[in-house]
């Protein structure tokens, strides 16, 4: 079986290759049937790899512990879908994960142009296949999921395994990889039309508007798949954080902010044909930081708590991404011409430098986060001396660069295109500045003096306030003409422009998850070894221990404190902190409790026990932190608004359309 | 992914550091020495004083340390100099802004600012903005000649 | 058994990928030659719907909304004259003179294919004479492949 798997991998390789060739020159020397050849050739990789993955899941539920890979990665005790989860628990297999992902992408790429767009597609089919070709080598030639554990020269089947750390086997755990890998893998797509649009030199601006719905699904995979990471951090890990500056949490959340800036920049060109050479720069970034941000997690360039071993596949990586730069780079040069822009700024007060400003913002927070994740490298290097950078660093940077993106989500909307005045800018701007101000001002009267708090709330508001002004301006204006209820008109309004809305209600959940980054200001701990009966106050809590317990069975022996919440005399909850220690990994986890509030969460830790009566308990107060989670869903709600199609989109066109077509109902005369 | 003897070491060590655990281990004075100095474990990145995990081999005990000097009445500098004394200049959580080092601060600075100087650079250029000669010049008539039919288009919009 | 089933798997896959019959070569869907200025004229269009919406809200000034109406209005001219000028290239007006490309078109049709677009295949509206887009609904009447 594991041969056939092995061969399925080469033998896709082999034919990405065949497509890169049958692509080029069958556009080349106009060979259609090889151009459709090769077309062919991205479905049979498809099949191959989904080959190849079958078999390896197959080996892994039914635990052939002959594979060196299976033996790493799980073990006999596992549920099942921990053991399918496993699949991209390891290096080879999380690789095989990126290729998959990438076959199944280009299978839909090219299904779906089947008859659009052949001036670009064999170029789009040539660039998909390189990166393709690029994991397929590694998967197939460098680290094979399908070695086989020899010892001498027989084969050894090892009985079990040593399975999949318990941490991890956590339901987010499960989907978190792939979900990431979607959003990253994803970007090759707009990347690839981006380089065979430059290549072909078409004109218009197809490209934007054929994977601007990839863009949007893979830009929310990226979102998803990075909150589902900090959700797991905080809800298992046990240190009461969702985000630790991480070199590999760093490197998933670079493309997601040029991605993000992508999305922004790309309204210009569309409305106006402006900062073509920009997009180009943009949609390229975001790929190679894609790539680059797999180098991290896979090579063990920095050290980190997701990061695999060090192991030879780092140099074929730097080597994959120093040619691919080199290759975009000289592409853009040498296509400037072809990038020039239709119209220009008319005002400097005028929506589209508020882009220009949003664009800044976002990269430079994606380049002081690159730089101070490099930093210890580069340093090192320099120096020969180790250093840290950590936290506070990138809070340092980040924090001011975060309240001023959220400003800015607030400016944009009440400014026009092309031109604002600045009467009509004072009069949007004064009621969302006199309710936020006037929030700042009641916040310090309560005794709110922490800074960077007291400026986040303030913009949350100002934020929250222009985008209601928005919906409610536009759905007084349909009102007044079309003579429907309120609620009919904003889903009028919204069904219009759906991208424009929807984008709106994305930003309210920004603004939803900045009120809970905003809480981590007003964060409460303490640290205790109690025993039965004893009791602690934690802000306004009285936490009293009512009785510690030990229990054993198959999987782990653990202890469990049961902790009554008072809030006054009154009792609210019992909480049940417990510590595990696993037999099979022994490996100790906390099963921590939360008490989940809109307000504030309550979070306990059993921390562990020096004598059998005592536990050594952490309890946290972490003010607003449920609001990243629920300023996700409003972020889910935006994405599917944007993504439904609007009601009268082009309906201006089609009466050109028929005037075309009236014209050849002349000619046909 | 941690590996599982690094967990088994962890383990030990935990519980060598574990009987020293107090109450209140984390007292307002030991967070503000804590806050400049790295957690070392070699999976977080997070500060002494804010290394939450369980049973951090690192961060736990150089709390520890951090409260035994300062009750032996040691500044804050002090405290410092014999953590990066032990164990090199990584001890602290961000470098000492000299030297080389420098440049880890002022990068981002002079990215924002270099980025800041591209958009003015961008809008005095705009600004100068002149129809390029390809495009045909557009003259009244020109536009009054396809008025009507915008207008007709127009109209149909709403 | 590996071996038969490797065999099989290669065969397979070389078969599909390389044995192509001609009847299996797409017709690409055809594309106004005016395309990218039509997409540019639709989003000037969108613009000056905005812009008109923007208006009755209330964001923008008498003046502003005047002078920013006029500069697009004006690019529509441009757009809009461009397409006169592609379409004067190409022979559309001129009565008599048949451009090459529908020359092209009306020489390849047979008449049963002319009948076929006659009517649109997505919102089945009928036409006197064949036209390459719904006068309707605007999409392209030759999609099919056959």
């Amino acid at each position: 079986m594991e041969n056939l798997g092995a061969l399925a991998l080469i033998l896709a390789f082999c034919l990405s290759i065949y497509a890169i060739a049958g692509s080029i020159i069958g556009k080349w020397k106009n060979k259609p049937f090889l151009v459709l050849s090769a077309e062919r050739a991205v479905y049979s990789i498809w099949f191959l790899v989904a080959t190849a993955v079958g078999i390896l899941i197959h080996a892994l539920v039914t635990g052939d512990f002959r594979l060196s890979y299976v033996a790493q990665n799980t073990n006999h005790a596992m549920p099942w879908y921990y053991k399918v989860a496993a699949w991209w628990g390891g290096q080879a297999g999380s690789l095989m994960l990126w290729a998959f992902v990438l076959s199944t992408y280009s299978a839909v790429v090219v299904y779906q142009n089947r008859r659009k767009f052949r001036e670009m597609m064999p170029y789009v089919v040539t660039v998909l296949m390189v990166v393709q070709a690029f994991f397929l080598m590694l998967i197939a030639f460098v680290i094979s999921p399908f070695n086989v554990l020899m010892q001498g020269k027989g084969i050894v089947d090892v009985g079990d395994g040593r399975g999949l750390n318990p941490l991890l086997q956590y339901w987010t755990m499960i989907i978190h990889p792939p979900i990431l890998y979607m959003g990253y893998v994803g970007f090759v797509v707009p990347f690839a039309f981006a380089m065979a649009s430059l290549i072909t030199k078409q004109p218009g601006d197809d490209w934007i508007f054929t994977t601007r719905r990839w863009a949007i699904v893979t830009w929310f995979f990226q979102t998803t798949g990075v909150l589902l990471g900090a959700g797991w951090a905080y809800a298992v890990l046990g240190w009461g954080g969702y985000w630790g500056w991480d070199a590999v949490e760093n490197a998933s959340l670079l493309p997601w902010l040029t991605s993000t800036s992508f999305l922004h920049s790309v309204l210009m060109q569309e409305k106006k044909g402006m900062m073509k050479v920009w997009n180009m720069v943009l949609v390229s970034a975001t790929f190679f930081l894609c790539i680059f941000g797999t180098t991290l997690t896979r090579t063990g360039l920095v050290s980190s708590v997701h990061a695999f071993a060090q192991s030879p596949i780092g140099v074929y990586f730097f080597t994959f991404l120093a040619v691919g730069i080199a290759a975009t780079v000289y592409l853009i040069l040498d296509r400037l011409d072809y990038l020039k822009s239709e119209s220009h700024m008319e005002s400097v007060i005028s929506r589209e430098s508020s882009f220009l400003f949003n664009n800044l913002i976002l990269l430079a927070s994606c380049f002081s986060i690159l730089w101070g994740t490099l930093f210890p490298v580069i340093s090192e290097a320099v120096t020969g001396e180790k250093i840290s950078v950590d936290g506070p660093f990138f809070n340092r940077v980040n924090i001011p660069i975060g309240l001023f993106l959220l400003f800015l989500t607030g400016v944009g909307p009440l400014i026009a295109w092309r031109r604002s005045s600045i009467e009509s800018l004072k009069k949007a701007f004064f009621w969302p500045v006199a309710v936020s101000l006037a929030l700042v001002a009641g916040l310090m009267i309560s005794g709110m003096r922490h800074p960077y708090a007291l400026m986040s709330f303030g913009l949350c508001l100002f934020v929250t306030a222009t985008v209601f002004g928005e919906f409610f301006k536009g759905a007084k204006a349909i009102r007044a003409k079309n003579g429907m209820n309120f609620i009919a008109a904003t889903v009028e309004l919204t069904h219009r422009n759906t991208r424009r809305y929807g984008g709106y209600l994305v930003h309210m959940g920004v603004v939803a998850m900045f009120i809970g980054f905003t809480g981590a200001a007003f964060n409460l701990d303490s640290t205790v070894e109690a025993a039965k009966g004893d009791s602690f106050k934690l802000g306004r809590y009285e936490l009293k221990v009512r009785d510690i317990s030990d229990s054993e069975n198959a999987d782990y022996v653990s202890r469990k404190a049961a902790i009554d919440i008072f809030v006054g005399e009154k009792q609210i909850d019992t909480l049940y902190p417990e510590r595990r220690f696993y037999k099979a990994s022994q490996q100790g986890t906390s099963e921590v409790a939360i008490r989940r509030q809109l307000n504030e969460d309550l979070y306990l830790n059993f921390a562990g026990a020096n004598d059998p009566k005592k536990a050594v308990v952490q309890a946290y107060v972490f003010p607003l932190v449920s609001w990243i989670w629920i300023g996700f869903w409003i972020l889910f709600a935006g994405t599917i608004v944007c993504l439904t199609p609007s009601k009268i989109r082009m309906q201006y066109a089609r009466t050109e359309v028929v005037g075309i077509a009236r014209n050849y109902a002349e000619i046909q005369k | 992914m941690r590996k599982f003897r690094n967990s088994l070491l962890l383990l030990v060590l935990a519980a060598v550091c574990l009987p020293q655990t107090a109450t209140q281990l984390v007292t307002p004075e030991i967070r503000r020495v804590g806050d400049k100095l790295a957690c070392k474990c070699g999976v977080c990145n997070n500060t002494v004083a804010t290394c939450q995990m369980l049973e951090c081999h690192y961060s736990l005990p150089a709390r520890q340390k951090i409260a035994t000097l300062q009750q032996q009445g040691r500044s804050d500098d002090t405290i410092l100099a014999s953590f990066v004394k032990e164990s090199g200049i990584s001890a602290l959580s961000s470098p000492p802004a000299e030297g080389f080092n420098i440049l880890g601060y002022l990068m981002p600075i002079i990215g924002i600012v270099a980025g800041l100087g591209a958009i003015l650079l961008f809008l005095k250029k705009s600004k100068q903005y002149r129809i390029p000669a390809t495009v045909p010049p557009l003259d009244n008539e020109m536009l009054a000649r396809y008025k009507e039919r915008i207008d007709k288009d127009m109209a149909k919009l709403e | 058994m590996f071996f038969a089933a490797a065999v099989l798997v290669t065969l397979v896959i070389l078969g599909f990928t390389l044995f192509i019959r001609s009847k299996d070569l797409p017709e690409p869907v055809p594309v106004s030659p005016y395309h990218h200025l039509e997409v540019r004229k639709a989003s000037v269009y969108e613009n000056l719907r905005d812009l008109q919406f923007e208006y009755r809200v209330g964001k923008l000034s008498d003046e502003d909304y005047q002078r920013t109406k006029l500069d697009l209005q004006a690019g529509l001219a441009i757009v809009l004259a461009e397409i006169d000028k592609l379409k004067q290239l190409e022979g559309a007006p001129a009565p008599g003179g048949k451009s090459k490309a529908v020359a092209k078109k009306s020489d390849t049709k047979s008449d049963t294919k002319s009948d076929t677009a006659r009517v649109c295949p997505h919102c089945s509206a009928k036409f006197e004479k064949p036209l390459k887009f719904c006068g309707e609904c605007g999409k392209p009447m030759v999609t099919e492949a056959g």
